[in-house]
């Protein structure tokens, strides 16, 4: 549904996006991250047609953006990430000027305001001075613009912000319910945002797609070796000294050092401990609580934390090859496969 | 094309009405009927003398120097400045459509600083003797007065899409206009005169005597309209380049 092929932008000496390739199908929910200054507002304005890319092509379905850039948009709903709105209209008023912009009609303008006032709950400021609303109720009614020509892709930057908690668990439900038929993409800073709605993932840094594939896909090629947290009990006057020397000799265990997050009975004897092992090693749980068993120590805990994508997404964006993108002349990568990818 | 009309129009309604909601609005309305008020009381309606709206079209020209500029300031400037010309951008809306979209609402907004005008030309013309007002003179006086308005608006367009800041859009349009006054008179008279001619050309106030004097020229329709075609096409050149920014 987007086909984002090889595009370049460059602004002065800043290559803000270089030869970024992506896909997403019908139905997918994929999230843009990355830092600042990685290329996500770029690659938004690219996508929506209010900016040119330098190199490279997008299409909308099976529209060329550049070529034909009005009826791209005519299937491209946009929530931009200030959501700016004329604050003298009403929302009934703003949403009828949309409407117009698209080309509907009278009946079908009416029809679909009165359905995206309902859906994105603004009904009861329908008549109020949108400059008079408060933040939650401006970015409903700038999602109910963005759903009013009923798109088939849907462009949210930070669809969320500005909303109560309540009223953030009620659009990610209908963000969710909104992609049971289209193509959303989402750019958002809120990460457990992106594990609970996304199916798919594109981490951009320096202008490049550097991962790109499901929350789950990821967590499990850019966790890094897979680590144990342990609590036991030692001789207090030993320290951990002892016990990392018996959980060294565990086969699969490649280091073992103390956590930075130490129990607060720790004078007592209390440990904590960091166990790094071999990715190919097999689920050492077992292994460690019985080294811990021969060795005489007491194990009150034993913990394998799932990798979040914070944690995978700070991995990424910290990587060694993570350079500034300028200049960069190495091919690009294959273009990503689109039913989740791969990581670049 | 249709889908373009209606865009176009869409966009010139939105103006046209947020026209009314700021106060500048009112204030350039309230502002060009009084100063046109004063002028009609002191030098239009003399006794003895006949009965003609020259010098209230003359004035009201003049005014359009500084209310024209007011009126179309804001048109893309605050677009620009608030962030709501890169949503207006994510629609189906052409450059060229924007841009004639809100140059229409400005010319909306200046049929309805004009039309209570009219006031004066029947107030002028139920109190003239024989031979009594000339009505042909008053329409071509009018359509003399939009044009010029239409030219600076087009100018304020062009400058308000250069820029997110309405008093620069201002500034930038009084200049433009005071520039065409002086290179066609002060710049014109010190000139050699293969240049002169051609500046003269560019004179809006001479343009505007005769249209005042009732005098309908092609050549004078011909500079108004395509001058204002220019401003138009470059503003939207000025707002596709922006694309590039």
């Amino acid at each position: 549904m987007i086909h984002a092929s090889h595009i370049s932008k460059t602004y002065g000496r800043v290559r803000a996006l270089d030869r970024t390739s992506f896909e997403l199908l019908p139905g997918q929910v994929a999230a843009l991250l990355g830092p600042n200054g990685a290329g996500k507002t770029t690659t938004i304005r690219i996508l929506t047609g209010t900016i040119p890319p330098d190199t490279g092509e997008v299409h909308i379905g099976d529209i060329p953006v550049a070529s034909q850039p009005l009826r791209a948009r005519r299937r491209l709903g946009y929530l931009p990430e200030h959501n700016p709105l004329y604050p003298e209209m009403t929302p009934v008023a703003y949403l009828h000027h949309r409407g117009r912009l698209f080309g509907m009609d009278r009946k079908a303008r009416s029809a679909a305001i009165a359905r995206e006032l309902d859906r994105c709950q603004v009904a009861p400021m329908r008549n109020r001075r949108i400059g008079a609303l408060s933040k939650g109720y401006k970015q409903r009614v700038g999602l109910a613009a963005a759903l009013l020509h009923d798109p088939d892709v849907l462009i949210l930057d930070e669809p969320t912000n500005g909303l109560d908690p309540s009223q953030v668990s009620q659009t990610r439900m209908l963000i969710t319910e909104l992609a049971e038929k289209r193509t959303v993409l989402l750019c958002t800073h809120i990460l457990p945002e992106v594990e609970k709605l996304c199916d798919r993932v594109l981490v951009l840094a320096a202008g490049r797609v550097r991962a790109d594939g499901s929350p789950d896909e990821l967590a499990h090629q850019h966790a890094g070796d897979p680590v144990y947290r342990l609590e036991l009990k030692t001789n207090p006057s030993a320290g951990h000294a002892p016990a990392a020397r018996e959980l060294t000799r565990v086969p699969g265990v490649t280091s073992v050092t103390p956590s930075p997050e130490q129990p607060d009975d720790a004078p007592r004897g209390w440990h904590a401990l960091i166990v790094t092992a071999d990715p190919s090693a097999p689920d050492l749980r077992e292994p460690l609580a019985g080294a811990c068993a021969d060795a005489g120590l007491f194990l009150r805990e034993i913990t394998r934390p799932r990798p979040t994508l914070e944690h995978v997404f700070m991995r990424l964006i910290q990587a060694p090859d993570h350079t500034p993108a300028s200049g960069n002349d190495t091919p690009d990568e294959p273009a990503e496969t689109p039913s989740g990818g791969h990581a670049a | 094309m249709k889908l373009m009309l209606a865009t176009t129009l869409a966009i010139a309604r939105r103006e046209f009405v947020s026209l009314f909601r700021v106060p500048v609005g009112w204030i350039v309305i309230a502002l060009f009927l009084l100063l046109t008020a004063i002028e009609f009381v002191s030098r239009t309606i003399q006794p003895g003398q006949p009965a003609t709206m020259r010098d209230f079209f003359t004035t009201a020209a003049v005014l359009m120097v500084p209310l024209a500029p007011a009126i179309s300031m804001r048109l893309f400037a605050e677009e620009i400045r608030t962030g709501t010309l890169d949503t207006l951008r994510t629609a189906p809306v052409a450059d060229g459509a924007a841009v004639l979209g809100k140059f229409l609402a400005a010319l909306g907004y200046l049929a309805c600083l004009l039309l209570p005008s009219l006031i004066y030309p029947i107030i002028l013309s139920t109190i003239a003797t024989e031979p009594g007002l000339d009505w042909g003179a008053v329409a071509a006086g009018y359509l003399g007065l939009a044009l010029v308005a239409s030219l600076y608006l087009a100018i304020g367009t062009l400058a308000s899409t250069c820029t997110g800041s309405q008093t620069l859009a201002f500034l930038g349009t009084l200049v433009a206009i005071v520039m065409l006054s002086i290179l066609s008179t002060t710049v014109a008279a010190q000139a050699p005169s293969w240049l002169a001619d051609a500046l003269v050309q560019l004179s809006v106030s001479s343009r505007m005597g005769d249209f005042a004097r009732g005098l309908l020229a092609t050549q004078h329709l011909f500079f108004f309209v395509s001058a204002t075609a220019l401003a138009l096409t470059l503003a939207t050149a000025s707002l596709y380049a922006r694309r590039w920014r």
